[in-house]
């Protein structure tokens, strides 16, 4: 039985993984997407595909508001600049999708230091504000570019096909996701074990404590946007690709507010809670859908009719809900399960 | 120069609109400490109230008023009493996010409720033309510029000389503080509640006079967001003039540089603004201490 944390050296306390099960259990999963693709008709493919791109962009999200507790409500307006990015580069131009996906990452995170630069001296509504209004310009901005990315008529994209290999068909379009997705993950959990990551973490908890022990703030925070809106760029390439049509109209500022969503509901500033948290908000109309089939067939009618409506009451609720019953969001309930499990029954 | 002039009053107009529901931002940040992205939304619910009662019950103009003024009232303390009162206490975060997943409920329930049409609210008054020289003016246009002057001299003597208006400004200085002094903390933002929702109603029923009712009202809140900036987020009367000023900044945008323009002048205004400073025109700047 384990019975606590014996930590030895600083290189154990940083460890990304600190007990075997934990490998253990990762491994399958992992082995487990890998075999899922073979498994899974396409109808719950498609909500793979979508579980991995949301999570993506919701890691990057992360980093700006769960680690350095800097509020965006234009997120959106980095996944549309990454999009935009990538249709204009692969699709207009012609380039390799390799280099579709870089200047997804490069062109956001630019657009970032823009944002990024007034935002410095702003902080928590102030800076909120300020992103809502950059993902305003942003749309402004590509519908007037109209030499660039056709104005309202939207850009078509093709699935890319890298090292020769085709990623057509939706099984090889998901292993592309889940190689993104994973590096993501991979790429926020040692960001947040590093130098770095604690610098957020303390600007996050209280900046003018974190600038007296000498954290430059200035850095860090642009640092923070440039990061974040790189890892929503290419989030937003890859749902770009998924959607196959890069249009202002494909992303909506509900997106934005989806995306803070999925950061409350797991439980701010954790990585697995973005990933459990996107599983739960995107499952969460289907779901609901089903249940409500359940009942009766009219109540299924009623949820067609007003599937848009539903689904958007929905996340409203769910956010008011986690934030009235479980401030910490899934994974503190899911510590909480844990610590009940392993102390039992003693209490602690 | 006429052109220059009828987009200067058609500025004012729209802006008076942003104004108003600006002040509402302003009347619940001043009392709570929160911005309540649910202002659009409530705005508009009491705008298609109004329409509803203009339409089942009776066209008289001081019917739909009061039925307006009274689902107003209702709205902002039901919202009150069963979203935000749970959550007092709890960090800013958590409860400007609870009103921003209040606006997505508030939205998708206006689209549930009621179609998703436009409609025009006709009571018949607002849309006769007045001529002064040789512009037209709505009267509607003029009815909520004078309606927002009033507002905001009413509220102006409100905050400085009732007894209520000071007890509002000493729970935003420091709600404990003002709670050992006997004020009833729940009660101000109850009243806070209702009286932004009043004002900020008043503009989205004038909104629907001049213009139309359409599910695309709630964005009325994300444009009046830059007037309250504008006007710092803890002054009434600043983001009441805050609106004037955004409403001729995106009607001469609209004007001269085309429409694309006028729909993100505001929010290039505050950005620009806030570089300056950060804490709005007239809002004052706080000191934090670690």
């Amino acid at each position: 039985m384990r019975t606590g944390d014996y930590k030895q050296s600083y290189g154990e306390l940083v460890a990304l993984i600190d007990s075997p099960p934990v490998w253990l259990w990762s491994a399958v999963l992992l082995l487990a997407l890998i075999a899922a693709p073979f498994v899974l008709n396409s109808y719950a493919l498609s909500f793979l595909m979508i579980i991995l791109i949301t999570m993506t962009g919701a890691l990057g999200l992360n980093i700006l508001t769960g680690y350095t507790g800097l509020i965006s409500l234009g997120h959106v307006g980095f996944l549309v600049t990454g999009a935009y990015a990538y249709a204009v580069l692969v699709s207009k131009y012609h380039m390799p999708p390799l280099v579709g996906f870089l200047g997804a990452g490069v062109v956001p995170a630019l657009a970032s230091l823009i944002v990024g630069a007034p935002s410095l001296r702003l902080k928590g509504l102030y800076l909120a504000i300020t992103t809502l209004a950059f993902s305003f310009i942003i749309n402004t901005v590509i519908l007037e570019m109209r030499w660039l990315t056709n104005g309202a008529r939207g850009i078509q994209v093709q699935r890319p096909e890298i090292f020769g290999i085709s990623f057509d068909s939706d099984a090889a379009f998901t292993y592309l996701c889940l190689a993104i997705a994973t590096l993501t993950l991979l790429a926020t959990l040692n960001i947040r074990r590093s130098r770095v990551g604690r610098a957020f973490v303390a600007i996050r908890d209280n900046d003018t404590a974190a600038r007296v022990m000498g954290i430059n703030l200035h850095a860090y925070k642009l640092f923070a946007f440039v990061t974040s809106a790189f890892i929503t760029g290419i989030a937003g390439a890859l749902y770009g690709i998924y959607l196959s049509f890069v249009s202002v109209e494909g992303f909506p500022f509900l997106l934005s507010i989806e995306a803070l969503a999925i950061l409350i509901v797991g439980g701010l500033g954790s990585a697995l809670g973005a990933v459990l948290g996107t599983i739960l908000i995107v499952l969460l109309p289907e779901a609901t859908r089903l249940v409500f089939s359940l009942f009766s067939a009219q109540m299924d009618a009623t949820f067609t009719t007003g599937a848009q409506e539903l689904k958007s009451m929905l996340y409203g609720l769910v956010i008011i809900l986690f934030l009235r019953f479980q401030p910490r969001g899934l994974v503190g309930a899911w510590h909480d399960i844990r610590r009940t499990w392993v102390h039992w029954p003693l209490r602690y | 120069m006429q052109y220059l002039v009828q987009l200067l009053i058609s500025g004012l107009a729209i802006g008076a609109i942003y104004g108003l529901i600006a002040m509402g931002f302003a009347v619940i940040y001043k009392s709570t400490g929160l911005v309540n992205f649910a202002q659009g939304e409530m705005t508009m619910i009491t705008a298609y109230i109004a329409w509803t009662i203009s339409t089942t019950v009776s066209g008289n103009v001081f019917v739909v008023a009061a039925g307006a003024i009274l689902a107003a009232v209702l709205l902002g303390l039901i919202i009150e009493r069963l979203v935000m009162r749970p959550m007092l206490g709890e960090p800013v975060f958590a409860t400007v996010m609870v009103t921003i997943g209040l606006a997505v409920i508030l939205r998708s329930a206006i689209n549930f409720i009621w179609d998703a049409y436009p409609h025009g609210l006709d009571i018949g008054i607002g849309r006769g033309i007045v001529h002064l020289g040789s512009i037209g003016v709505r009267t509607g246009q003029i009815a909520v510029i004078v309606t927002l002057l009033l507002l905001l001299t009413a509220i102006w003597a409100f905050f400085r000389y009732s007894k209520v208006g000071v007890a509002m400004r000493a729970v935003a200085a420091d709600d404990r503080t003002a709670l050992l002094m006997g004020i009833s903390a729940t009660r101000v933002h109850a009243l806070a509640w209702a009286a932004s929702s009043v004002i900020a109603g008043i503009g989205g029923v004038f909104f629907a006079l001049s213009y139309d009712l359409s599910p695309a009202m709630f964005q009325l809140g994300l444009k009046a967001f830059p007037a309250t900036i504008l006007g710092g987020l803890d002054a009434v009367l600043g983001s009441g003039l805050g609106g004037l000023l955004i409403g001729i900044t995106e009607n001469l945008a609209g004007g001269y540089l085309g429409s694309g323009m006028k729909e993100v002048a505001g929010f290039a205004m505050i950005i620009v603004v806030l570089m300056v400073r950060p804490f709005g025109i007239f809002g004052e700047r706080d000191i934090e201490r670690v």
